[in-house]
């Protein structure tokens, strides 16, 4: 690919993105398109700027009702989680969702499986071949059939999550180690092992997705829940069999795991997890040094906030990629391109100039 | 290895079904029921809190260090003579309104309790007049206040605002904390401390209970 030099006319609109719920924003003139810049990212390939979490569209259609039950439908049906989030996803766990926060839990006080060694008494495991998934694919034939933004898809509810869904936060962290409840766990994860590569090999028939986003958060602000020998023996065997069969699919696997998960990321890597998008506390520098050559990481400008003035938010971009632009690094989270104007339009010009050179 | 080494041993490591047996044994041996408690339980608590803190262990660890003291302290209840000579207060701890996170609110239960307090766990979106009515027991020497959300800061500040009205207010200490709370934040409202972790509550709710 010809390592087109930066001009500053790149950033004249040229369109806009389809609106997934979240609004619609601008597409720039760009010399190849975001999807192509991020697919030759993906690829190992140098790419022309740093990708962008705007330069994909993440689709959670509410042909999974785990995207209704957590108020998390983004497709093209103009869904309202004020209105119609909440309820049973799909194993039958009832979620409450709360406008305030703009999601939903599960009410604690009444687990759907009482005793985890028991769980199959409790647990109808649902099939995603009775769904009507050519439906839910012409309802968003408009951005299935777009080529500029990459395409993705997020499964809600990965591994843990869905044991806590299950038994509740505390019995999943004790069953996650306790020798007693470990085989009906291991037992539980085999199942999910062989129930979510259904789902994915639906989306990319169905939707022709350029990656998966696995939502599966393992830690909390000051720590991981559990140690890494026990994500090596609880979880990394599953998920390595779902991050297997996406990449027999051809799709790249994303683990969005929130949490301070950074001693955790060998297990991550193990699993063959391709990116990992993890939040500010975690030491994202340490990170592309130490495992940069293994996995891409997420990162973002941290110090921008919705008072940082247009200088300070240039100044923070330019240092952002000064330092990770050598690294197999992309802009994470969506909502910090938002945090205040002209993030991600400095983002993309320092890291075209940074990676491609400015045009005389 | 002593008696109470091999208890403590094994509230460390988790190990539940061990527990019992061995306070057994030690009572057995005519060990005092309450050096069982302290030296081979609480302490050993102690001992896993610092753990946690330092991320030598996780929450798995602990809850079932805690789930072993528990067995541990059903066996020796009876020989204590009654809760009231080995509570050291009463604590009140719930999640604030609008908020239905529970783990931090429990890990603070279950170290508060492992400490020696009798806990009244008030669950979750407690609203505020809740917290206030449970701290009219006089035994109440803490109320602990969680909230996980940035968006439910605001029900943490009128929680404490009302148990800062309340007439009994001098008897008990109010405790905050949860992801998004910060000291700055605590002393804002009024909290007479706040803690970044369900250990050091513990260790801090002891200290305030000691004077």
């Amino acid at each position: 690919m010809e390592r087109i030099p930066f001009r500053k006319e790149e950033l004249k609109v040229a369109g806009q993105t389809i609106n997934l719920g979240r609004g619609a924003y601008p597409l720039f003139s760009t010399p190849i398109s975001p999807r192509e810049n991020y697919l030759m990212f993906l690829r190992g390939e140098e790419p022309l700027w740093m990708p962008l979490a705007r330069d994909t569209l993440s689709v959670t259609p509410a042909i999974v009702k785990d995207n209704i039950a957590r108020g998390f439908v983004f497709d093209m049906t103009g869904f309202d989680p004020n209105k119609d989030g909440g309820g049973p996803d799909m194993f039958g766990v009832e979620w409450e969702w709360v406008p305030q926060v703009r999601g939903s839990m599960v009410r604690p006080g009444n687990p759907k499986v009482p005793d985890i060694t028991e769980w199959e008494d409790y647990i109808e495991f649902p099939d995603p071949d009775s769904w009507d998934w050519a439906a839910s694919a012409e309802k968003n034939r408009a951005l299935i059939e777009q080529k500029d933004l990459l395409l993705g898809a997020t499964i809600l509810n990965g591994l843990f999550e869905r044991l806590i869904s299950f038994v509740e936060m505390s019995e999943a962290l004790v069953a996650m180690i306790d020798e007693d409840e470990q085989e009906a766990v291991h037992r539980l994860f085999d199942r999910l092992a062989d129930f979510y590569p259904k789902i994915i090999r639906k989306y990319k028939e169905y939707y022709h997705i350029d990656i998966l986003t696995f939502h599966d958060d393992w830690g909390s602000q000051r720590a991981p829940f559990f140690s890494l020998d026990t994500v090596r023996e609880m979880l990394v065997p599953y998920l390595k069999r779902i991050v297997d069969a996406a990449h027999d699919l051809g799709i790249y696997f994303e683990l969005h795991s929130c949490g301070k998960n950074e001693m955790l990321v060998p297990a991550m890597i193990e699993a063959g997890v391709d990116m990992w998008n993890g939040q500010p506390m975690n030491d994202k520098k340490m990170l592309v040094e130490k495992y940069g050559d293994k996995m891409i990481f997420g990162a973002y400008p941290i110090t921008i906030d919705s008072s940082s003035t247009e200088e300070e938010v240039r100044e923070a971009c330019r240092e952002f990629i000064d330092t990770f632009n050598s690294y197999r690094v992309y802009g994470g989270f969506a909502s910090t391109m938002m945090a205040a104007p002209g993030v991600r339009e400095s983002l993309y010009e320092f890291s075209r100039i940074a990676k491609c050179g400015r045009a005389e | 290895m002593s008696k109470l080494e091999e208890i403590a041993s094994a509230v460390e490591r988790g190990k539940a079904k061990l527990v019992p047996g061995l306070v057994e044994e030690a009572l057995d041996e005519g060990i005092d029921p309450v050096e069982i408690l302290n030296k081979g339980m609480i302490d050993a608590m102690s001992v896993v809190g610092e753990k946690f803190k330092n991320n030598e262990i996780f929450v798995p660890e602990m809850l079932v260090a805690a789930r072993a003291m528990k067995k541990g302290v059903e066996v020796l209840k009876p020989s204590l003579g009654g809760d009231a000579d080995v509570s050291i207060g009463k604590a009140v701890i719930g999640t604030v309104q609008g908020d239905l996170h529970d783990i931090g609110k429990n890990l603070v239960c279950l170290m508060v309790e492992s400490a020696g307090f009798e806990v009244l766990d008030l669950g979750v979106d407690v609203p505020a007049e809740r917290f206030v009515e449970a701290a009219q027991d006089p035994a109440v020497k803490i109320v602990g206040v969680s909230a996980l959300l940035t968006t439910t800061m605001p029900a943490m500040k009128a929680t404490v605002e009302a148990l800062n009205a309340a007439p009994n207010r001098a008897d008990f200490k109010v405790m905050v904390g949860g992801a998004p709370i910060t000291q700055e934040f605590a002393e804002e409202i009024g909290a007479d401390a706040y803690t970044a972790d369900a250990a050091t509550c513990a260790s801090v709710a002891k200290k305030f209970v000691a004077g």
